[in-house]
């Protein structure tokens, strides 16, 4: 992969999607039923837990990409709570470096189509388990959110416009 | 920071949804728009009206006013109206309109545009419950330009080669 030239701008509003990813994954991984992690909704699909293992993939693999040594690994899901503290070690480490004066090796705009957006794909998929599964999450004016480039933990907003 | 960079980078988001969501509707069953995966979530049909809805809702903080899209009759039309809402707010973003009341490109992102890409992601999730699975690939080499917004979306440049959930009939 070559080695574009990034602009800061572009720099801070892929930090600003990785915030989002921060906040809505929060969301939908939040109190979630119990069992959740193994609910099955048919055969071949992928349960919430084998989905949040595969971001936590993904959000490994962005960073590899970012910092040139682009490798992908297949990791087997961890306990619930296990996984969720693993989801918000990879936002924070991809966004560490993203934060960095480290030069990226590819484009904004390639990080983003890729695991970015994978990632968020993935969180609408989690949203909609937890429907299936008995256990939906509010509605929400994500526009009026508190989200901001850096905040990538657990520890998200709770100031919420939500709908009941 | 510079507007034009965010407008640029919100413009290939954008054109990333147009090609996701069309690698979740092509070649999709006739039925697929109508396919209720349960009681209380939306059909696909319901999903792209709403991935359009919240669109024109980004699109009116250019415009001004309320935008509620009435259902179409058909899933297709769904579909066409979604990709020309693409393609207006793209233009929006191209011309360097201004935004309204205090609006910004990081709003837009994190709402309606985010709000967008989940439901695409939703829609991948139906295809494999309704028996049509849509093949993995690697999206980070996929042909996504923000200039190609419409329903003709390039076939994936990297498709896997192995696919462990693969319908029986698949070959890569």
């Amino acid at each position: 992969m070559s080695s574009p030239w990034v602009s800061d701008d572009k720099r801070e509003l892929l930090r600003h999607t990785v915030a989002t990813l921060a906040y809505r994954g929060g969301k939908a991984i939040k109190n979630a039923p119990p069992d959740f992690k193994d609910f099955r909704v048919s055969d071949g699909a992928r349960t919430p837990g084998e989905i949040l293992a595969h971001i936590g993939d993904l959000l490994d693999w962005a960073l590899s990409i970012a910092s040139g040594k682009q490798t992908w690994h297949d990791s087997t899901p961890l306990p619930w709570d296990d996984e969720c503290a693993r989801f918000f070690a990879g936002l924070q480490a991809f966004d560490a470096y993203l934060a960095s004066d480290s030069p990226l090796a590819a484009s904004a705009e390639k990080l983003f189509q890729g695991p970015v957006a994978d990632a968020l794909q993935h969180v609408g998929q989690i949203n909609i388990l937890r429907r299936a599964a008995g256990g939906p999450i509010k509605g929400e004016n994500y526009f009026r959110a508190e989200i901001e480039a850096g905040r990538v933990g657990s520890d998200q907003s709770s100031q919420r416009i939500e709908f009941d | 920071m510079s507007t034009e960079d965010k407008r640029a980078l919100l413009g290939h988001f954008l054109a990333a949804l147009a090609y996701r969501t069309q690698k979740a509707l092509r070649d999709a069953p006739d039925d697929f728009g109508s396919f209720l995966m349960a009681e209380g979530v939306r059909t696909p049909a319901e999903l792209v009206r709403h991935m359009t809805s919240v669109l024109g809702y980004a699109r009116t903080h250019f415009i001004g006013g309320h935008y509620w899209p009435e259902a179409l009759s058909s899933f297709d039309e769904e579909i066409v109206r979604f990709h020309e809402m693409l393609g207006t707010l793209a233009q929006h973003l191209r011309n360097g309109d201004e935004l309204l009341d205090g609006m910004t490109e990081e709003r837009l992102l994190q709402g309606p545009f985010s709000d967008a890409m989940t439901h695409a992601g939703q829609l991948a999730l139906l295809r494999r419950l309704a028996g049509a699975p849509v093949p993995p690939e690697n999206f980070i080499v996929a042909e996504i330009r923000p200039d190609r917004l419409g329903r003709d979306q390039a076939n994936p440049v990297s498709p896997d080669k192995v696919w462990p959930e693969a319908p029986k009939d698949w070959k890569p």
